[in-house]
């Protein structure tokens, strides 16, 4: 009976606590400001990511994040593109792992249909991809931007991620 | 002993368990808590409220008390906040370790090996889950109905009191209500009369015929399964699965250490702390203590169930085989001669075992917090947003597989919760735990839903839900028709032709004949499946025939003859490239139920082309 004498208390205790306990309206904090899709993506910002559409990895050294071989972007067109054009602008570098396995790589990229022309890279360090946009193809609120590297290192036991460059910003600036 | 030794005696290793294990404490819900917290949600009667208690779920399991009846009072009194559920747990298992510690005393004669056995215990990695995810609670209190039993066995065989006897068989009795392993009691019962009470052995063995008994109605009720990861398989693997479990056990779960150390260490250490513990169980053996034995038999006895599963080895199995090994380190750790060997083998292998222990808990405590704020977060927008659905965007594989999978948005009532299009490539597949692609909105829905402002889009990738609608509206959307529709989705609606009737949430019943448009296959060889299902009231007049059609060609009849049904087409090659087809789904004949004035045919479901 022992057990029991200790029991019945230790239970009408749980019980009477059991209400205090009861869960209250929850009320955390979400950020319901809408805001508006980027011009510019610096990759270091945790916002930029809905607009990262493919092809990129996690951020690293809260800078630049990886990309794979093919990647693409959703950008705001800047104001008065859809009249006067505007400037692709992306901020990269090619690492030196990249040259040592693939010697070479060549980044190109499309917009709206219309293919930019292609730059070859054949030394690690960093470099500014930059291109013109007609207006043409800056009409909508967004526009989707694709790229794509002729070669990329394969996932292996070092790394499982497919590595093509590393990007640190990509966007448009008008002209 | 003092008053004040005897309480610090009891106390002891329920704070350590506190400090050890804090981060458990203050862990919120995850993973399959969801789905035993909405066990009950659904219930109409008391037919339905049985079912919820006893009816077999996740790998056929039966486990009233410590999944059922827990998770479905206990979300009825607290609803989700998980800390009177935190608490269930943690006092649970002081008991176990006031239990342990006592029956070590007893069967050692020493209360100090009691008491460094609930320490050794404590130290194992196997703990984290048990105390840090509210579902592994079937593992602690089953422990706390083996050893109240066993507990009872021995005031039965020291007092010779019958009450005692007829205590055991009550906590023996209510151990089903945990988990199954309890049948495996009356084989700890009879090892431990055999070993050092022979004269009670055969008290224990009518307990062997209830287990047998508790074996053949759980596998009528529930079949143990043939096949995938639960199969069992009773061939040398188990062997190999029995040094696995061992090393866990005297080492860190997985052999794992989040320190950098050497290959060797851990190998190294776990040879040693092995070799001492058998060598110390043979010299009590050899010197006529057969109470070794039993240690060494609560072991394998408590760990045989789980040996023949090959394919599923998971941490807590060893949570309570292994406190067979503690009681004999605690022994070794309190006895006179080889004490302090004994305790520089306890000093390895907690060195091996706690860098994991915490790193470990903390890891655990942190994804529920993850899932927490995903949970609540989407809550709260559901409140901002009470008419529209919720597209949540960034779920990554952990946020997925913890706080997406068992839907535990429908506990707040919300059934509109979906993954935006291209999630699948941040998740990592589990076929065997559950399909992404269920959860995950085509794209041409969501461009549906966003111009008709039926969807809120939110990025669960910060500290806290961002409100990415506006954004999301304006990225360039795929608006082709989707190659899978989910017929009870208010979403989908302008894909479905008028025949249909309205969603009742999870489901949408279909007349006679109904149709929808969904996207063609991209290439030659898929098929179309239909997946939902078909009323008993329908099947009673024999099986449903159903005839399907795709852009006008119509294929063979197919028969429906179980309730949950799947139907598969080979589409033709001359439908890839086209885009959009329509689909026609009729039926032999209809039901009008007394209650419900609609001729009502099928209840879908999905609608998928792959």
């Amino acid at each position: 009976m022992t057990y029991i004498r200790w029991a019945v208390p230790l239970a009408a205790a749980a019980l009477l606590l059991a209400p205090a306990c009861k869960r209250k309206k929850v009320n955390v904090a979400i950020d319901e400001e809408t805001p508006r899709m980027l011009s510019v993506l610096i990759m270091a910002d945790p916002k930029a990511e809905p607009q990262l559409v493919k092809g990129f990895h996690g951020i690293e050294s809260s800078a630049w994040r990886w990309t794979e071989k093919q990647f693409t972007v959703a950008l705001r067109p800047p104001f008065g593109a859809a009249q006067k054009g505007a400037k692709l602008t992306l901020k990269l570098t090619v690492p030196q792992p990249t040259i040592d396995k693939l010697k070479t790589v060549s980044l190109s990229a499309s917009v709206g249909g219309l293919t930019l022309p292609p730059e070859t890279y054949t030394t690690p360090g960093d470099y500014v991809y930059v291109r013109d946009l007609p207006a043409s193809v800056l009409g909508g609120d967004s526009v989707r931007v694709d790229f794509q590297l002729d070669k990329a290192m394969a996932p292996s036991g070092a790394d499982v991620r497919e590595l093509g460059i590393i990007v640190f910003s990509v966007g448009l600036e008008s002209k | 002993m003092t008053r004040a030794r005897s309480a610090a005696w009891w106390i002891a290793p329920s704070l350590l368990c506190l400090v050890l294990y804090w981060p458990g404490m203050t862990a919120w819900f995850r993973g399959d808590d969801f789905a035993w917290l909405g066990a009950g949600i659904y219930n109409r009667n008391f037919h339905d409220l049985l079912v919820s208690i006893f009816g077999p779920k996740a790998q056929g399991t039966i486990r009233p008390l410590s999944e059922r009846i827990f998770f479905m009072l206990g979300f009825r009194l607290f609803g989700l906040e998980a800390l009177p559920f935190r608490i269930v747990v943690f006092a649970t298992h002081f008991a176990n370790l006031a239990l342990a510690a006592s029956i070590g005393a007893r069967l050692t004669g020493s209360r100090s090996a009691g008491l460094w056995a609930v320490l050794l215990w404590l130290v194992n990695s196997s703990n984290i889950l048990p105390l840090g995810w509210t579902s592994v609670y079937n593992q602690v209190l089953c422990g706390f109905f083996l050893l109240l039993a066993l507990h009872f066995l021995l005031r039965y065989t020291e007092t010779g009191e019958r009450r005692y006897y007829w205590w055991q068989w009550l906590a023996f009795l209510a151990g089903f209500g945990a988990q199954e392993l309890n049948l495996v009691y009356p084989a700890i019962a009879a090892a431990y009369t055999l070993l050092c009470k022979p004269r009670f052995f055969r008290g224990t063995l009518p307990m062997s015929a209830v287990s047998a008994a508790y074996v053949a109605v759980h596998q009528a009720a529930a079949p143990a399964p043939r096949s995938g990861d639960y199969a069992m398989h009773f061939t040398g693997s188990m062997l190999r699965t029995l040094g696995k479990y061992w090393s866990w056990s005297v080492g860190p779960t997985f052999l794992y250490s989040p320190l950098t150390l050497p290959k060797w260490v851990l190998p190294a250490g776990v040879a040693l702390v092995s070799a001492g513990l058998l060598a110390f169980a043979v010299r009590r053996w050899i010197r006529g203590a057969r109470v070794a034995g039993f240690f060494l038999a609560w072991y394998v006895v408590l760990l045989a169930p789980v040996l023949p599963l090959r394919d599923h080895q998971t941490e807590y199995y060893v949570f309570l085989p292994v406190l067979g090994l503690a009681w004999l380190g605690g022994w070794a750790c309190s006895g006179v001669g080889v004490r302090g060997v004994a305790l520089g083998l306890a000093a390895v292998y907690a060195a091996m075992a706690l860098p994991t222990t915490i790193a470990t808990s903390r890891w655990s405590h942190d994804i529920s917090v993850r899932v927490r704020r995903l949970v609540e977060g989407v809550e709260v927008a559901h409140a901002l947003h009470p008419t529209q659905a919720i597209l949540l965007e960034g779920v990554d594989s952990e946020l997925f597989w913890n706080g997406v999978l068992d839907r535990p948005f429908r506990l707040f009532g919300l059934d509109q919760v979906y993954l935006a299009p291209g999630s699948e490539r941040r998740i990592d597949a589990h076929p065997d735990l559950g399909n992404v692609a269920d959860y995950i909105l085509p794209p041409g829905v969501v461009a549906n839903a966003l111009a008709r402002e039926q969807i809120a889009v939110y990025d669960v990738r910060g500290a806290r839900l961002r409100n990415i609608t506006s954004i999301y509206a304006a990225m360039p959307l795929d608006t082709k028709a989707p190659l899978r529709v989910d017929a009870a989705s208010p979403l989908t609606q302008y894909l479905l032709g008028p025949e249909w009737y309205a969603s009742d949430g999870d489901h949408r019943w279909m007349p006679r004949r109904a149709t929808l448009r969904m996207g063609a296959p991209d290439a030659p060889g898929r098929k179309l499946y239909l997946r939902g299902d078909c009323p008993e009231e329908q099947l009673r007049a024999g099986p449903l025939e159903v005839t399907v059609s795709v852009d006008g060609s119509t294929f063979p009849p197919a028969a429906i003859r179980e309730s949950a049904f799947e139907l598969s087409f080979p589409l033709p090659e001359a439908l890839v490239g086209r885009g959009e087809m329509v689909v026609t789904v009729e039926v032999s004949r209809v039901i009008r139920p007394a209650s419900d004035p609609r001729d009502l045919g099928l209840v879908f479901g999905t609608f998928e082309v792959k």
